[in-house]
């Protein structure tokens, strides 16, 4: 089951004078409980994927499935309300959605939008806050008065608060220190490993390489490639000619191959290369 | 949103677009006092014929202005229709009850309407031909000479272009938050007016912060690039009253001593 996008189009403003096509007849599947990246330039269709990902926006052409769920043209905004709870999205910079009084009410506010009682919704907030990494002296304090990536991590509680199957990340590390960079991908890669399905929309190849097992590349509202991210990104001279490059080590391995050094297959990742030194 | 044609630009060379945006404000000023004298056919069928005529000139579709009437049209059918309906007066030519058509009804319904699209679609090519930068700067430099009585042109017209520029932003921004927002399972528009006022307060929220957090960091970095106020200040767009301007003016105020002269008394 997973995800399944088929012969998807979409067009904003359909019907317009200043109607933009953003998405050319996509086709595509997300794997259940895998860990998929998309990568592509600004304005590629990234963004609008991820909002047809939980009906954000609804395809002009073709459908979306995920699980049971369908989302054409003509969907009704029940079934949309449903996936919503199903796929949580986090948007870039989260931290601007906070709006209660308290951490700890904020990160409730999701779930009793989708019919869980207060007491209940407070208590998922309290264990998902623990998980980003919040203390519990914080949960009564203002949200304004949180550093900005404590901020973050209390918008990213509220979206895990809804207990979401599928988690899709829109660059979620933008603007944070290596620490907090650091810190965050290592808890989406803990999510995942409990079963999580995530969707990671990111600009940083090493991100790519090193979390995700499924990777697709975008042009101009179109996939143009698919795969792992090892065979993707085998593919350096046309990644490097569409300027989205590839992961540090392999831009360096590409460069010894290029100078002489046998290597069948570029590395990806700091251990892959380690690996081919020591034992290649 | 997008749907909003008021306060949209469109670029273009043409003689209205090449005006002065000061005298474009002036005549925009005149215009709407003259388009309250207009109150017979004569006087609206000019008024009518200069407004096609300016549009012309500007070389933009009318379909803009026409859209630009589209969301007001609710409003302007009310208003239009009660006039109809509810004034007395001269020749009956229908009678339902309480509700008549009269000669005097009549024509008050069609000064109305005449009314409410002229300065629409005055106000319309103003925006549609004019920056929204350099509307304020017309509005700074109209109110300089107000300055012995302590009106703070510098100031207005800083905060006018501030705010212009901010539009657009903010928009997106709500929009952002808005998307974000509904991703946690908040319905907009549905359920009762109280449940629907609550649902604005994600969002109000999120947009006063963010637009304090913006303001607070445009402060600082004006002030870090020297800013100190209005007093000893250049001007990088420097606005040039050209003859074709005072033409402008002049056609404006021939057209109002004509509407002067043939309005009914």
């Amino acid at each position: 089951m997973g995800i399944t996008l088929e012969n998807v189009s979409y067009t904003y403003q359909a019907g317009t004078p200043f109607e933009g096509r953003a998405l050319f007849d996509v086709n595509l599947e997300i794997i259940k409980k895998s860990y998929t990246a998309f990568i592509g330039h600004t304005g590629s269709g990234k963004s609008t994927i991820m909002q047809l990902l939980n009906g954000l926006n609804i395809p002009t052409l073709g459908s979306v499935s995920v699980d049971k769920h369908v989302i054409t043209s003509t969907s009704n905004s029940k079934d949309i309300k449903q996936l919503r709870q199903k796929v949580g999205l986090v948007f870039q910079f989260p931290e601007s959605q906070l709006f209660e009084e308290t951490v700890l009410k904020d990160a409730a506010f999701g779930p009793q939008n989708f019919g869980i009682s207060q007491e209940k919704a407070e208590q998922i907030a309290r264990e998902k806050l623990t998980m980003v990494g919040i203390s519990e002296e914080l949960f009564e304090k203002n949200p304004f008065e949180l550093s900005g990536g404590q901020m973050r991590r209390v918008a990213i509680a509220g979206i895990l608060a809804m207990e979401p199957e599928i988690l899709v990340l829109d660059e979620p590390t933008a603007g944070l220190d290596p620490k907090g960079r650091k810190e965050l991908m290592t808890l989406f890669k803990n999510l995942h490993q409990f079963g999580l399905t995530i969707v990671l929309v990111t600009h940083l190849m090493d991100d790519v390489a090193n979390y995700a097992d499924f990777v697709h590349v975008l042009e101009k509202g179109k996939v143009v490639l698919s795969g792992t991210p090892k065979d993707v990104f085998q593919k350096v001279e046309l990644l490097e000619e569409k300027q989205l490059g590839v992961p540090k080590i392999t831009k360096l391995a590409y460069n010894l191959r290029k100078r002489g050094f046998l290597m069948e297959e570029l590395p990806v990742t700091l251990a892959e290369f380690r690996e081919g030194i020591v034992y290649g | 949103m997008d749907k909003l044609i008021l306060g949209r630009y469109i670029p273009g060379t043409s003689i209205i677009h090449r005006l002065d945006p000061r005298s474009k404000l002036l005549a925009m000023l005149i215009y709407i006092v003259v388009i309250f004298w207009a109150n017979n056919m004569i006087t609206n069928a000019l008024l009518l014929f200069f407004s096609l005529f300016s549009i012309w000139l500007s070389g933009i579709k009318l379909g803009f202005f026409l859209r630009g009437v589209r969301p007001m049209i609710g409003i302007i059918l009310f208003t239009t229709i009660f006039q109809l309906f509810f004034t007395g007066g001269g020749e009956v030519f229908f009678h339902f009850g309480f509700l008549q058509i009269t000669r005097v009804g009549l024509n008050q319904a069609g000064i109305i309407f005449m009314r409410f699209v002229l300065i629409i679609f005055f106000s319309t090519l103003l925006t549609l031909t004019t920056t929204p930068l350099s509307l304020a700067d017309a509005v700074e430099s109209l109110l300089n000479p107000l300055k012995p009585l302590k009106v703070p042109a510098h100031e207005i017209g800083l905060m006018l272009s501030l705010s212009l520029r901010f539009v657009p932003t903010l928009m997106d921004d709500t929009i952002r938050i808005m998307n974000a927002q509904k991703a946690r399972g908040v319905d907009f528009g549905e359920g009762n007016l109280i449940k629907k006022i609550k649902s604005i307060i994600p969002i109000l929220i999120p947009l006063f912060a963010s637009s304090f957090k913006r303001a607070d960091a445009l402060a600082i970095a004006m002030e870090s690039r020297g800013y100190k106020g209005g007093d000893g200040r250049t001007k990088y767009r420097l606005l040039k009253w050209k003859s074709i301007d005072t033409f402008a003016i002049l056609v404006i105020l021939i057209i109002a001593m004509l509407l002067f002269i043939l309005k009914k008394s």
